[in-house]
């Protein structure tokens, strides 16, 4: 609730193609500007936070939600170089947020956490021929 | 593979057990699920309760009591319910619930004996942590054979002649629009309590599965009821929804005080003798109404305290209690900064939140929607619980339901398996394929979530704990407008098409569209107080009046929805 806090850097590795690891800088507004219902960003989670940025900077971000009560996993990032749920997490000044697993990257955040991948059919599944999509 | 015996669409605890029970019987099952399989969905944020009689438990191996029969279960089901359910769904569950229960012990579930939950005569309430209950159907599912395909967000059922044939959706991995074809399809998509902005839910519960059924020709029950859960936070917002306030105060007996922005106690209206401890659809619904008539707090809620309590309470509560830990882990948060707040003297702000949506797809006890190939179970449903929903009852809805649902399928699709499975025609695939890519085509136009959040924000509004004629008249009015006028603007701001966050919001909000309309129609039709439906302007359902299920269904031919009632039947235990 410090004035201080109001605004806070948020430093994010965004790997959009293997081997980038140049980190993006952002700038976050008050959390009332930015239309999330805290008083500080330390009652904000890193996923409503990537929400934001996703909503209103970079509409090309990627991050997996869904429980929002770190039961569920599908959020894991790597947090000041601690592998945690965002969803549990709450923001500060000067965060690093990273991929769970490099090798496990899929996009930005979203890293392969699947849990069925043996019995999992990723390639299209045509029917025939002309109902692929083109 | 041209075509599966039986596609699943959500894989909870109803999808994953459809999908075993089908694969069981001998169909080829693909699993499709828009997040990754075993985590996402409701199941595993749930408490993990399977109610079960006295009787039956027993008969498990438990320690519980013999004098509770099958029918004391029933009944007190039926009686919670406000005798709206549909009493053959109710006595499915009630008599098949002991059969899964044994199967999912066999899977290595761990099970605690039956407690005594309220609501219930008897304790009856076995208990699977929803993580754990989500593994075994998972593993389960694996083991049985059972494939997968995951971030494949379904969107449309494909018909031929009336009679579904496939499921129609994007790949969110790869932003591939692809059709995937079925002799018969189950949606397990569970709720549709996303479409509240205040809810225990996760994130991702739109209601595309009664979308998808309901254009297809099914129809939807009782859509004006949801169950609340009291006494959740609403800010800020890591912690919006959490049950915290509820368990730390009423929910274990704590004297907390609900008061109202002028310091009143305000459950003496209400309930005055249980006071706080009233049933939690009573604390829901007063809370509501201190808001509704302008006594609430800042964020929309009304205050709980413990100030009036020797600190010691809040303090020892860890000894006693099994919900917390000495460090206030709760769930995946630390909870000290809260605790801190109440020992210091503070009210915290609560309110109702969106938890389990008692209607849904209306089905028979085989899991058949009546169009034909096309099967749902679990929260997708409607029709069990009626007005209300006792405690594990879910728990034993799922696993019923989906046995049901996945065994109707395969015997289905197993008996044409000589034939060849229909193919959607190009032209409706077409079309299909154009609906789907319309906003990712569309540079210029409203950002998806935008939508998502006014959405959110009306039904918040008018479907919450206390809803008014007026309120829900002038919300169906903008929800009519938003259809007409905006969803052929919703745009995606980003140009590649895999992992498109914008491309998948608006994909939801278009079918979140129509299962809100069918709620505001429900609840704007129940123009009485029933269950958990509570009307500002209207008053408690005279019991001299004939009750009747409010159905949705959609007109032949166009996307108008249409409101019809038929009179509740009870075929094993009439009100009294």
């Amino acid at each position: 609730m410090k004035e201080e806090n109001a605004t806070m850097t948020m430093v994010i590795h965004l790997h959009r193609t293997p081997g980038d690891d140049t980190a993006s800088t952002y700038v976050l507004p008050r959390p009332e500007e930015a239309g999330i219902g805290a008083s500080d960003w330390s009652g904000v989670s890193v996923s409503s936070a990537l929400q934001y940025l996703q909503r209103a900077v970079d509409p090309a971000l990627a991050f997996s939600l869904s429980c929002r009560r770190g039961l569920c996993n599908v959020c894991a990032m790597r947090i000041d170089g601690v592998v945690t749920t965002a969803c549990t997490t709450p923001m500060h000044d000067g965060i690093l947020i990273e991929p769970a697993r490099s090798t496990l990257l899929l996009r930005d955040t979203v890293v392969e956490l699947s849990l069925v991948r043996r019995s999992r059919l990723d390639a299209v599944v045509a029917t025939h021929a002309d109902e692929r999509d083109a | 593979m041209d075509s599966w015996d039986v596609i699943v669409i959500g894989s909870g605890a109803a999808g994953l057990v459809a999908a075993w029970h089908a694969r069981a019987a001998g169909a080829s099952v693909l699993v499709v699920n828009k997040s990754l399989v075993g985590r996402s969905g409701a199941t595993i944020t749930s408490g993990g309760g399977v109610s079960v009689s006295g009787r039956t438990a027993i008969g498990l191996g438990f320690d519980a009591n013999p004098d509770d029969t099958d029918e004391l279960f029933f009944a007190d089901t039926i009686r919670s319910g406000s005798f709206l359910s549909d009493q053959r769904l109710v006595a499915a569950m009630v008599e098949g619930v002991g059969d899964e229960l044994r199967r999912l012990i066999a899977d290595g579930a761990k099970v605690s004996a039956p407690k005594h939950a309220p609501g219930h005569s008897s304790g009856r309430g076995v208990r699977i942590p929803g993580p754990s209950m989500q593994r075994v159907v998972t593993t389960a599912a694996l083991h049985a054979g059972v494939r997968f395909r995951e971030d494949f967000q379904s969107t449309d059922l494909l018909t031929r002649d009336g009679a579904v044939v496939g499921v129609a959706g994007l790949d969110r991995r790869s932003g591939v629009v692809e059709a995937l074809h079925a002799r018969a399809i189950v949606i397990a998509t569970g709720g549709a309590t996303s479409n509240w902005s205040l809810r225990t839910a996760p994130e991702e519960l739109s209601g595309d599965g009664h979308a998808m059924a309901l254009a297809a020709g099914a129809e939807l029950i009782e859509m004006e009821m949801l169950q609340f859960l009291p006494c959740c936070l609403v800010a800020p917002d890591m912690w919006r929804g959490l049950q915290f306030p509820w368990i730390l105060g009423p929910q274990s007996g704590v004297r907390a005080w609900l008061l109202n922005r002028y310091g009143e106690r305000f459950m003496a209206r209400w309930d005055p003798e249980r006071m706080e401890l009233a049933t939690r659809d009573i604390v829901a619904a007063a809370s509501a109404a201190e808001v509704f008539e302008g006594r609430g707090s800042p964020n929309g809620g009304v205050y709980l305290s413990w100030a009036h309590l020797p600190r010691d309470i809040v303090d020892n509560f860890p000894q006693w209690s099994r919900s917390f830990s000495a460090d206030w882990r709760w769930e995946g948060f630390d909870m000290t900064p809260l605790v801190e707040r109440i020992r210091a003297g503070h009210a915290i702000e609560v309110a109702p939140a969106a938890h389990f949506s008692l209607g849904g797809i209306r089905v028979d006890a085989e899991g058949s929607t009546g169009v034909p190939n096309l099967y749902a179970c679990g929260e997708a449903t409607g029709g069990v619980h009626g007005g209300n929903r006792l405690s594990g009852n879910a728990g034993a809805q799922v696993l019923v339901q989906g046995k049901a649902a996945g065994r109707s399928a395969a015997a289905l699709a197993r008996g044409r398996s000589g034939e060849a499975a229909a193919l959607v025609d190009q032209e409706q695939w077409r079309s299909v394929q154009a609906r789907i890519k319309a906003p990712f085509e569309r540079a210029d136009g409203i950002a998806p979530f935008d939508m998502k959040r006014r959405l959110g924000q009306l039904v918040d509004a008018a479907l919450g704990a206390v809803r008014d004629g007026a309120g829900l008249a002038k919300a169906l009015e903008e929800l009519c407008t938003i259809s007409r006028d905006d969803v052929s603007r919703l745009a995606c701001r980003n140009r590649d098409p895999g992992w498109n966050r914008d491309w998948s919001d608006a994909l939801e909000c278009v079918s979140a569209l129509p299962v809100i309309e069918s709620a505001l129609l429900s609840a704007l039709a129940r123009k009485d107080s029933l269950g958990a439906h509570r009307r500002h302007d209207g008053k408690a359902q005279p019991a001299t009046n004939v009750l009747e299920h409010g159905l949705i269904s959609r007109k032949a031919d166009s996307n108008a929805l249409v409101h019809r009632t038929e009179p509740v039947l009870h075929p094993f235990l009439a009100p009294a």
